[in-house]
């Protein structure tokens, strides 16, 4: 049975200073309901828009990340409808059936390995306020509360054609574009709501179910699991699968039909007359082009060709802007990117701990370190004053406490026996105790690695590895 | 071509307007003579005209600057910790 | 002369070499209001606090400050228009209460010019309508014949202007607001390019076609009113750049074109009016000819489509959550509170809202609106080629005479059709302004001069000479 899936992802532009619209701050977290408002994210009567030129500048870069290509003018049209979060009883969005009008129209984004998914447009729209539910259910309050310091905010969204087939993809998918917003800096995804995601479901050519509601991109690949079994279930059974709209509900991990009967909307769009036209043209394009930060997929290229990392490496780090970040600030401290890049990736990341990492959305939520921890382990490991296995220790201690390696190193005498008599009276002992071993390295010097970790044992770890065993087979050939 | 009551109840619906009986009985005969009237507009010469669309440069946007609005946009008196009280919403 | 039934300019200058003091003027033309309001009904608000603003005008003069142009000017602002701090209620019961927290722009420039407001003046419920009739403060009565309409939308800026209630008024315009009271009254009124003055603060019905505009008793308020509040402005991004001045001159015999439409469709004591004022300017040097603008036979329906599509949107924020009347929003369900609250709209807004939102429901947006602005282009295009043969394009501002109150107040239909000389402006965006031309039996004729955009002088140029030469001032018996 085909499945197909198409998702919608709206994208706060954070990194503006302003509203879409007006020149509220953009920066509408943790203040006072309705401190953040002026006559025009309010809907007065007599307030015109005025449109941010940051946001259309923002809105460009994600369309050209996205392999978008730009039209020479964008307009914006009216979405009539009401609603008690809506002002002005209609959103101020872009639409196409009359005229390209949106900043960003046939994409196409590469994503995991070799996947690509096609971009149908991508629009700057404003972000309506917020309903608050006296007693916290929409069931039993006698009136509902409302907030607009979100009213205006401006959103990005990304509609792809329903290229996928797979929730993994879908999760994969999410990954890159989350990476893209964070190197272009128009978006900061830690801070919540964001980014939001609605997901179009159909399966063996049915029906197309639309879901709302899912709160992190995380549980976008949960929803369009259960949905895809609940309409295959149903198939197989030859029941017909409604074309609705569905929530997705976090605590029962299920999508339920939408409780408000949400009736075939006549939106009367109709282009907003109070926006002229924006010309755009070829200077804007490459204006944009020029000042777009590095995307990951470049910043991938650069760590293979400039620092030698592997492939698969290069894109775990890219993967994750924080994590690519760390990479690059720590090899300016101690210039050794294998060493660290591997640190990073092996070692590292299996310290993260994924219930912080969601709650608080960073990676490094929770653990100690930064990027001078992973600089000085790698060039006490480089140096050879520890050896591997007892850097990982010190690292498995540091994430708690976020001491600097070397202080770890001094404290516990962890450095390595270098003292040749102390390393000979170890290697005799060994040999007096292990003689069978002894014969059998004699005969088969690939043997000598038996003995090599029975020194090892002996020394607690603190052996040099290299010095030991040159000894070992320097003792060996004796005899 | 008739605009009907029904038409009109259901535009008085889309336009949230509560419309009465002696409304809608009044309107819709008025609705469909205007209607009527708009028609007009489809015996103009079908040659591609375009339509004239106000345009604006780019560089001519508003700056990306923020500023707090000194005052209080709501007048509504019906409020709850800064929160604009509205109807339930089921 | 007494300072009240002064123009602008004369009080301007009056007050500024102190031949009278701001405060004696205002006291007068309040006790002028007094007198006359009970027949006129011209004012919403009557504004108090003018005596005070009066005295810190005259305390600037006396101490030899800058006061501004129009310093000590009374002003009426028609009641859509913005006003911090004081009442705006669009005579709409959606508005009852309301008092908006900043100007208008247009106001804010008229303040720091020095000017007085007077007063908030009555309109046809957010502007939609052509007699002043649909208010819910009562219909505002022409000073001419108190038995007959003002016009409208903008009857009560027209009204109080005549009635030597204020020296200069701001109205809107949208299919003729402004103009169509202003011929009905006798007075001067002008619709500028659109994009000349700026709309923040004016509270929208029709955004792609209306625009504030200025009435005054003579060109000169008029013109001195202009230079204040015309030009640029960042608060709203469809004005056009540059801050312009313009001069009260003759200029030298415009080409003159009458539009035979216009004429043609005009009752038989208006066109002789207007037949006399082609003679007038004739004999000041212009060369009149008879000229056609076929494309005016689309022009009320091109219009009526796009202000009532963009007005059902305009007008959706009306829900009373935010500002209005009060009503509780407890004990509703929010569709029910919405659509209970919005049955207090009267019945010409919620006409045009119903027939709004039916030219723009699904599958009609081929058929009507854009048909609807198609027909703008063609006439755009028609009007462009005629100004390059003609300075000016004339004709009546109104068809018909002031009718009586409640003569068309049951047939929408009609009462659109008076609108015909006057919408073809606002489709194009050109500027258009109506100056007296005559009385036909007592009652007022205007006659309306276009130009092309952004043409503001060659307009009031030809209005001038008009004005001059014709010399049909009179005052009303009050």
């Amino acid at each position: 049975m085909e499945t197909k899936i198409g998702l919608e992802i709206h994208c706060q532009l954070t990194g503006t200073k302003s509203k879409l619209f007006c020149r509220c701050s953009c920066n509408y977290r943790g203040k006072a309901p309705n401190a953040n408002t002026c006559p025009t994210c309010c809907g007065l009567p007599g307030t015109l828009p005025l449109l941010n030129q940051k946001a259309v500048e923002f809105a460009g870069m994600i369309s050209l990340a996205l392999g978008c290509k730009i039209p020479d003018e964008i307009a914006f049209y009216r979405k009539n409808y009401f609603y008690p979060d809506l002002p002005k009883n209609f959103q101020l969005t872009q639409y196409n059936a009359y005229g390209i009008t949106s900043i960003g129209v046939e994409g196409v984004l590469e994503y995991g390995d070799g996947k690509s998914a096609r971009i149908r447009r991508v629009q700057l729209e404003e972000d309506p306020g917020r309903l608050v539910y006296e007693g916290g259910s929409i069931d039993t309050s006698v009136y509902v509360l409302i907030d607009y310091n979100r009213a205006g905010v401006p959103l990005v969204e990304i509609v792809t054609e329903p290229d996928f087939v797979d929730p993994k993809d879908v999760r994969m998918f999410l990954n890159k574009i989350t990476s893209i917003i964070e190197h272009l800096s128009v978006c900061d995804t830690k801070l919540e709501g964001s980014v939001r995601c609605d997901a179009n479901v159909s399966v063996g050519g049915g029906n197309r179910v639309e879901i709302k509601n899912v709160s992190s991109f995380a549980d976008v690949e949960k929803a369009v699991r259960y949905e895809i079994t609940r309409q295959k279930t149903m198939t197989s059974r030859d029941i017909e699968v409604r074309s609705e709209t569905r929530h997705w509900d976090d605590a029962r991990k299920v999508t339920k039909e939408s409780r408000t009967k949400e009736e075939e909307q006549d939106y009367r769009y109709f282009p907003e007359p109070d926006i002229p036209a924006v010309m755009l043209g070829s200077e804007f394009v490459s204006s944009a082009e020029q000042s777009m930060p590095e995307l990951p997929d470049a910043r991938k290229e650069r760590f293979v060709s400039k620092y030698g990392l592997l492939a698969h490496v290069a894109q775990v780090l890219i993967d994750n802007k924080e994590l690519a970040d760390f990479f690059e600030s720590a090899i300016k401290l101690y210039p050794s990117p294998k060493e660290i890049a591997n640190w990073l990736v092996t070692d590292l990341m299996s310290f993260v701990d994924e219930r912080q990492k969601e709650q608080e959305r960073s990676l490094f939520a929770g653990l100690k370190v930064g990027p001078e921890h992973i600089a000085d382990l790698a060039r006490l490991v480089d140096q050879d004053a520890i050896n591997r296995a007892t850097a990982k220790q010190i690292l498995g201690q540091i994430v708690r406490t976020g001491e600097m390696p070397s202080h770890v190193a001094k404290k516990t005498q962890a450095g390595k026996i270098d003292d040749i008599g102390a390393l000979a009276e170890a290697v005799d002992s060994v040999f007096r105790a292990e003689q069978a071993a002894v014969q059998d390295a004699r005969r088969n010097p690939n043997a000598a690695n038996f003995l090599l970790g029975r020194v090892m044992q002996a020394t607690k770890g603190r052996a040099n590895p290299k010095v030991a065993l040159e000894m070992i087979q320097k003792k060996l050939k004796e005899d | 071509m008739m605009v009907t009551k029904e038409e009109v109840k259901h535009l008085g619906w889309l336009a949230r307007i509560e419309l009465s009986d002696a409304e809608l009985d009044r309107y819709t005969s008025q609705v469909e003579e205007i209607i009527k009237y708009l028609n007009k507009l489809d015996t103009m010469p079908l040659e591609q005209i375009k339509p004239i669309i106000a345009k604006k440069k780019f560089a001519d946007l508003r700056p990306d600057k923020s500023s707090d609005f000194e005052g209080d946009a709501l007048g509504t008196k019906y409020r709850k910790d800064g929160f604009v009280k509205g109807p339930r919403m089921t | 002369m007494v300072p009240y039934a002064l123009g602008a300019g004369q009080v301007a200058a009056g007050i500024k070499s102190r031949e009278f003091s701001g405060e004696e003027y205002v006291c007068q033309l309040l006790e002028r209001i007094e007198k006359v309001e009970p027949k006129i009904n011209a004012f919403v608000t009557v504004s108090k606090e003018a005596i005070e603003r009066a005295r810190t005008i005259d305390k600037k003069i006396r101490d030899g400050e800058q006061a501004g142009p129009l310093a000590g000017v009374a002003v009426s602002i028609k009641d859509n228009i913005c006003t911090k701090g004081i009442k705006t209620t669009c005579a709409s019961r959606m508005l009852e209460s309301y008092v908006p927290p900043y100007d208008a722009t247009v106001v804010r420039r008229l303040l720091d010019a020095g000017a007085i407001l007077i007063g908030k003046t009555n309109l046809d419920e957010f502007a939609m309508g052509s007699t002043t009739e649909f208010s819910r403060h009562g219909t505002t009565r022409n000073p001419w014949d108190i038995s007959r309409v003002p016009g409208g939308s903008s009857g009560g800026s027209a009204a109080s202007v005549a009635a030597l209630e204020c020296a200069a008024s701001l109205g809107s315009d949208t299919g003729g607001s402004v103009r169509c009271p202003a011929s009905f009254c006798s007075v001067v009124g002008m619709k500028p390019t659109y994009g000349l003055i700026s709309r923040y603060g004016l509270v929208s019905y029709a955004n792609s076609l209306e625009q504030v505009g200025p009435v005054g008793r003579t060109v000169s308020d008029v013109v001195s009113m202009l230079n204040v509040i015309a030009g640029a402005d960042e608060n709203d991004h469809t004005t056009a750049d540059g801050r312009p001045a313009y001069s009260l001159q003759e200029g030298n015999g415009p080409r003159v074109g009458l539009v035979r439409e216009f004429i043609e469709g005009a009752d038989s004591a208006v066109a002789k009016i207007i037949h006399k004022a082609v003679d007038t300017l004739a004999g000041q040097g212009c060369k009149c000819e008879e000229v056609s603008l076929a494309s005016v036979q689309y022009a009320l329906a091109s219009y009526y489509t796009i202000a009532t599509a963009e007005a059902s949107s305009n007008l959706a924020r009306y829900d009373n959550v935010r500002y209005g009347f009060d009503m509780s929003p407890e004990g509703y369900e929010w569709n029910s509170y919405f659509a209970k609250a919005r049955s207090n709209f009267g019945d010409e807004a919620k006409r045009r809202i119903i027939v709004g939102s039916y030219v723009l429901s699904s599958g009609y947006y081929g058929k009507y609106y854009l048909k609807a602005q198609q027909a703008r282009s063609l006439l755009k295009r028609e009007l462009k080629t005629l100004f390059k043969k003609y300075d000016v394009l004339i004709g009546p501002t109104m068809p018909i005479l002031p009718f009586k109150i409640g003569e068309k107040i049951d047939d929408p239909l009609k009462m659109y059709l008076v609108d015909i000389d006057t919408v073809v402006a606002n489709l194009a965006g050109m500027p258009a302004i109506s100056v007296p031309a005559g009385f036909a039996d007592g009652l007022p004729v205007g006659l309306q001069v276009m130009a092309d955009e952004f043409r503001e002088q060659t307009m009031l140029d030809a209005a001038y000479l008009f004005e001059q030469a014709a010399q049909v001032q009179r005052i009303p018996e009050l």
